[in-house]
């Protein structure tokens, strides 16, 4: 399983790879340096030593020729990826400089433009989950419960039926399926997508929707691509406490922001984390999160095994902690962070989880600059949680299983976060 | 090819021979306590370090190759009390200190931490000001251990033993007498961190002479601290060693 930045630079490199300008000689030294570096960057960083059984230095000596032989920017990019491939893990990656962006500036991420819609794939097909109030999207009058057709005149059916078979054994299948249709949706701020549904009454509905910024700020964390990152809090039933969030990056505004909501709900009758749609960020963040459910010292989410040393994700306790019930939501597209946060809680009874299986695409990993201008994503670590498993491969099983259907979401329902209401009610 | 051979292999025993060279046993090794006091010399002397009753120290954090960067204060006040806040830029602030009896931390990310143990006993130790000159102190005991290469040039090599923790090795150059590396695991809450600082960039500032870039390796990572300013015997605030409320809050408990 690799990650979906491998996923989408393979597709790409797959339509991109005819009519690429060659590479001159110091494009080639380059690409034969960021091949250098990044083979010895696993070499002396992966977490284990003997790579799975993967003989590491074969794997140089059978990807250096070939590399040097790479006549196109596709081409090296998709051998590196290859060679990262054989290691069979997620969070290993290279990324294309254009989708890296210009690292040094603060200027808006490109291509970012969004409708408003969320979806996911449900029994095959691509359903609005969510209309953002006040998109475009929802002056259009689309939906919850509607189902994508086409986009920009691409039909989905066919598009979602290779990833799913690309995928079909894979945990990060609901990942990468959803990933493949928002990719679709978004675009340049200002442009228009032009949108085919099939609306609830079963009738074929076509849309023209303009893409604006994405809610939320601009954050930029190190080399990685910044990214639009959002929090909203509110209450349900004036007495639940719902938190949720896009991504575990941002900590300057989000922890606080976190904290506030948790500390504005101390006498809540629950509280509510949704991580649907999260696909993770800062390790860190987990940690301290938690720390406001948290009172006991020395509880730790899980732990984390480096070549140099294990690391215990320990859990601050942040008085005054909330201590009533804590369900956390969760589904295919809860990546990384959120399964390092949903599945330690879980392990240490602090939480209920609702929904279904995450990606399993726990690994923690860090993003390096490459001399051609490439970054390289790569894992450091395994992650085992707290009750003493893996993530990765497996992700995090709900306590309490609960699929979204198209029929809940038209009739106005979302079933997983009614399931997590209801048992706060029972708890009460 | 038979002299090329035998070439090769000369030039392998050369090698040898030079890197034997360091440890042969007819040169004496000093004993660590005279390079330890040697230092004290080079760096300003014994005097200028009692002089000292408080420090503080501005410069820049950055974790080297990851775009990751922000500012750093550290305050130092005699006999062990100590403050440093690094602010990384789109993270918020990381703090650590102690007023000499509770040593702890408070990070924007994983929140507040009272150290114990061997973790407090570090941080103690680490906070203790004109701590060149009171290493007697500090450590039980302090041997020399051989001679190593730092970056090409030969270095004593000192393992120091603290009256509490885990042993540190310390690397001086033989020409300066000036520390140039450090090793030690480092005791955290979140488990024990093999480390290796690299220490250079010796400046004088206020009579004495100290490293002003310090490059840290741990699980794989390296940040870099540089020093711009170091002031001494500054008018230090009233309240600047006192416990953040979040450690107070943890304290009471």
């Amino acid at each position: 399983m690799r990650s979906v930045c491998v996923f989408t630079i393979a597709l790409a490199c797959a339509t991109l790879a005819d009519g690429q300008p060659t590479l001159t000689a110091e494009q080639k030294r380059l690409n034969l340096e960021s091949f250098e570096f990044t083979w010895s960057t696993i070499r002396d960083q992966y977490w284990d030593p003997t790579f799975g059984g993967v003989n590491w230095s074969s794997v140089h000596d059978e990807f250096r020729p070939r590399i040097e032989r790479a006549a196109t920017m596709p081409e090296t990019r998709h051998l590196m990826s290859q060679m990262l491939g054989r290691l069979g893990k997620s969070h290993f990656a290279i990324i294309p400089a254009d989708v890296y962006g210009d690292l040094d500036s603060h200027e808006d991420a490109g291509g970012s433009g969004t409708t408003g819609i969320d979806v996911r794939v449900l029994e095959g097909h691509a359903i609005v989950t969510s209309v953002e109030e006040g998109s475009p999207a929802a002056a259009q009058g689309v939906r919850p419960g509607w189902e994508l057709l086409s986009v920009d005149g691409t039909e989905l059916a066919p598009r979602l039926q290779k990833v799913a078979e690309l995928y079909r054994n894979a945990t990060t299948r609901e990942l990468y399926l959803t990933r493949s249709v928002l990719a679709k949706l978004t675009g340049d701020e200002g442009s228009v997508a032009r949108v085919q549904f099939r609306d609830g009454g079963g009738a074929v509905v076509r849309k023209e929707i303009g893409r604006i910024r994405p809610r939320g700020s601009l954050a930029k964390f190190g080399y990685l691509p910044p990214s639009y990152v959002w929090i909203a809090a509110r209450k349900i039933e004036s007495n639940i406490g719902y938190i949720a969030f896009n991504l575990f990056l941002d900590p300057a505004r989000l922890m606080p922001e976190f904290g506030d909501a948790v500390h504005s709900c101390t006498a809540c009758a629950g509280m509510i984390i949704d991580l649907r749609g999260n696909p993770g960020g800062l390790g860190l963040m987990a940690m301290g999160m938690a720390g406001w459910f948290i009172d006991k010292p020395d509880q730790r989410l899980g732990t984390m095994y480096t070549r140099q040393a294990p690391v215990k994700f320990v859990v601050n306790p942040r008085p005054p902690v909330y201590s009533g019930a804590l369900a956390i939501v969760v589904d295919g597209t809860s990546a990384s962070t959120s399964e390092v946060f949903a599945g330690g809680m879980k392990d240490l009874g602090r939480a209920r989880i609702f929904g279904t299986l995450t990606a399993g695409a726990a690994l923690p990993s860090a993003i390096d600059r490459l001399p051609n201008g490439d970054a390289l994503q790569h894992a450091m670590a395994d992650y085992i949680s707290e009750g003493g498993r893996t993530l990765e491969g497996t992700g995090v099983i709900p306590d309490v299983e609960v699929k979204l259907t198209r029929e809940a979401l038209l009739s106005g329902h979302d079933p997983v976060l009614d399931a997590a209401i209801e048992w706060i009610h029972t708890r009460k | 090819m038979q002299l090329r051979h035998g070439l090769t292999r000369a030039v392998f025993l050369i090698g040898l021979l030079c890197f034997s060279g360091h440890v042969r046993a007819e040169e004496p090794l000093p004993k660590a306590e005279e390079i330890l006091d040697k230092f004290v010399e080079v760096t300003g002397g014994k005097a200028v370090y009692e002089k000292v009753h408080n420090e503080k120290a501005t410069g820049t954090f950055e974790f080297v190759g990851k775009g990751v960067k922000g500012t750093l204060t550290s305050y130092r006040a005699e006999p062990n009390k100590m403050y440093t806040r690094v602010d990384l830029e789109n993270i918020g602030a990381i703090e650590d200190g102690t007023d000499g009896d509770t040593a702890w931390t408070l990070s924007a990310l994983q929140g507040p931490h009272i150290k114990e143990g061997e973790e407090r006993a570090v941080s103690l130790r680490q906070a203790t000001l004109r701590e060149p000159i009171l290493w007697r102190k500090l450590y039980k005991s302090a041997e020399t251990a051989g001679i190593e290469n730092v970056d090409g040039a030969p270095c004593y090599k000192v393992v120091l033993t603290p009256n509490e923790g885990k042993p540190e090795t310390q690397y001086y150059d033989k020409k300066s007498n000036l520390m140039v590396k450090m090793t030690m695991t480092v005791v955290s809450q979140m488990g024990e961190i093999p480390t290796e600082t690299v220490v250079s960039e010796y400046k004088e500032q206020g009579g004495l002479l100290s490293a002003h870039k310090t490059r840290h390796k741990a699980l794989g990572q390296e940040f870099e601290i540089t020093i711009g300013q170091i002031d001494y015997n500054i008018v230090m605030p009233k309240d600047r060693f006192d416990l953040p409320n979040e450690i107070k809050a943890l304290v009471k408990k």
